[in-house]
């Protein structure tokens, strides 16, 4: 694991400026302006979760630890929780404006915080994010709940759109193995 | 508790409320329903090498499904013999010994006692033969699905399954390698009771353009209902299928066509499943050949979502909520570029993340909230559409109707009454 890469100020300022903008189209529910920012070739992707056998070869090693042996990957033989194209999340989206969308009818409300912003790769066109997210949920006549986690993200420069960016690639990974949430169908 | 036999009619046409949350009737469940039944635990896929584990519930019981270092499956209970921890912590894995953390008493994967590092200082040793993890008395595989039960005088596996194996067989038969379960189970805890998910996956297609309109149009399920038919094998275990025409195209009769990933799979994908089709007549015969299931339900809490191909068990923690367990499942000999796509068929609409199910979970709960009215007690839930209708078919075993009929239903209470008076009388 590496510090994240040295990038401008103004490259890290406008990287910030995208996923507040994201958020907040999330949270006052303009899912089709959400849906503006990604790319179509995007692929979203939310890893399982399990409480993993603890390897005793690996005692004394960061190894034995490694969140990334807890997770069913898209490249793994397990099954993830989701696994996206384009046309999932605009059948999500379309979904979202219906009145028969029965489980957001009346709509949950929700408000997401994303922080930890880092640049880990930056190439000429493109960056790949990490950043953490604490999203809070209250649907009607239910317990509120908290949902946390990473989302690892490969956004392209898209100049010719005011947010500057789009979204290729997310990796959603929840901190949880047995979920306890009314759905993890959101968008992240 | 009133008695059983008032919870539900004799005709199972009203099923009381109270089924679904008085606490009294969930405990007798547990002995009732879970103590007595044949419960699904895992498939031999997930424990196809000695030492390979994976962890199960049978009800709120937990469980260690292995195989054993002779190679043969075991099922014990998940706590140590000394001071009742679980020794078993990770959801799957590989393991020469279990040790329970808090003395060290180690098992083996089958659950024999191996070591008590405390005797070694002691004059007289404990007869270690009797100390082994607590085991399930019956085991039985059919097909790789492998059930338990803790009763010792129930009927063997396949005069269980009965009926239900001639429509389970027409999708694992008509793989050449079987069937293989994906990786761990999704667990979703949902506040709901564990008989509304099995209902639901039982022969509920009748929800399907309502609850779910926002994302199934009319047409589609017009399409299913016109070819459709609901099964009852036996109470309790019931089918809902399409039955193709003869001459379907194989686009519309081929499994996987619809789903999620033989849409977007691409030519790899569309080729294998027309593999698998052109085989299937010679595997299964012509009429399964042109057979596409729906939703199937094994007594009492087995689930199999044949159009998202998907396996399901509903584990009851108390009246209000329930820990729902779903796997992907795939054709095993599929490559695994394949194997892949088609897992998609699942998780796009099914499971903690999906489009259909989230739908589904929302109405579980909402059910059990207006199954806990005390006041609405006298106004019994009615289960009564197609009460008397239906009736054999030439070819297809059981009691057969047509999709709207809720005779999957009254079967499951009607079973479910039995069982319970059962206990009541204690015989």
């Amino acid at each position: 694991m590496s510090l994240s890469v040295a990038v401008t100020a103004d490259t890290q300022r406008a990287v910030e400026r995208f996923y507040a903008y994201e958020a907040r189209l999330l949270d006052e529910r303009q899912y089709q302006q959400w849906l503006a920012l990604l790319s179509e070739s995007i692929s979203y992707i939310v890893p399982a979760r399990v409480n993993a056998a603890v390897d005793n070869r690996q005692r004394g090693n960061e190894s034995m630890l490694a969140v990334a042996n807890e997770l069913e990957r898209a490249d793994g033989e397990g099954c993830p929780l989701r696994e996206e194209s384009y046309i999932h999340l605009m059948l999500r989206v379309e979904r979202a404006y219906k009145p028969n969308s029965w489980s957001e009818n009346p709509p949950a409300r929700t408000r997401r915080l994303v922080a930890n912003i880092e640049v880990m790769e930056a190439t000429e066109d493109s960056f790949t994010i990490w950043s953490h997210f604490h999203l809070h949920y209250a649907r009607p006549g239910s317990r509120s709940c908290l949902y946390s986690g990473q989302r690892k993200d490969v956004i392209v420069i898209a100049a010719d759109t005011d947010a500057g960016f789009k979204l290729a690639g997310r990796e959603v990974i929840l901190d949880y193995a047995d979920i306890e949430l009314p759905t993890v169908g959101l968008l992240f | 508790m009133k008695s059983t036999q008032a919870l539900v009619s004799d005709d199972a046409s009203w099923v009381s409320r109270k089924c679904w949350s008085d606490p009294a009737v969930y405990q007798r469940e547990k002995a009732a329903i879970f103590g007595r039944n044949w419960l699904f635990l895992g498939h031999e896929s997930q424990i196809s090498a000695p030492g390979d584990f994976v962890q199960a519930y049978m009800g709120e019981t937990p469980i260690i499904l292995a195989r054993d270092e002779a190679g043969d499956i075991t099922a014990c209970v998940n706590s140590c013999s000394h001071r009742g921890l679980p020794v078993c912590r990770a959801d799957h894995g590989n393991a020469r010994r279990f040790v329970c953390p808090y003395h060290n008493w180690s098992y083996t994967v089958g659950g024999d006692l191996v070591t008590i590092p405390q005797e070694k200082a002691l004059a007289q040793q404990p007869d270690k033969s009797l100390l082994g993890l607590k085991r399930v008395p019956r085991v039985e595989s059919w097909q790789g699905m492998i059930f338990g039960c803790f009763d010792p005088d129930i009927m063997p596996l396949d005069a269980y399954l009965g009926d239900m194996r001639f429509y389970l067989d027409a999708f694992f038969d008509r793989f050449p390698g079987g069937v293989e379960f994906l990786g761990a189970p999704h667990r979703w805890l949902i506040d709901a009771n564990w008989k509304l998910p099995v209902e639901n996956q039982l022969g509920d297609v009748n929800h399907g353009p309502f609850l779910h309109s926002a994302i199934i149009p009319r047409e589609a399920q017009d399409a299913i209902e016109a070819l459709g038919y609901s099964v009852v094998t036996e109470p309790g275990h019931g089918a809902t299928l399409r039955l193709m025409p003869e001459d379907a195209a194989f686009e519309e009769v081929a499994w996987g066509m619809e789903g999620m990933g033989g849409i977007l799979g691409g030519e790899e994908v569309q080729r294998y499943l027309k593999e698998v089709q052109d085989e299937a007549a010679a595997r299964i015969g012509p009429l399964r050949a042109r057979m596409k299931g729906l939703t199937y339900g094994i007594y009492p809490n087995l689930s199999f979502l044949w159009s998202n191909t998907a396996f399901k068990v509903s584990h009851p923690r108390g009246p209000n909520r329930v820990e729902y367990w779903s796997w992907a499942v795939v054709p095993a000999g599929a490559p695994e570029s394949v194997k892949r796509t088609l897992r998609t068929n699942y998780s796009s609409f099914f499971g903690p993340g999906g489009l259909l199910e989230q739908e589904d979970s929302e109405a579980w709960s909402q059910q059990y909230r207006g199954c806990a009215i005390d006041y609405a007690d006298d106004r019994p839930l009615y289960y009564g559409l197609g009460l008397g209708e239906g009736g054999p078919h030439p070819d297809l075993p059981g009691t057969v109707s047509v999709t709207a009929n809720e005779h999957y239903a009254r079967g499951f209470f009607s079973r479910w009454r039995d069982d319970m008076a059962r206990q009541e009388v204690g015989v």
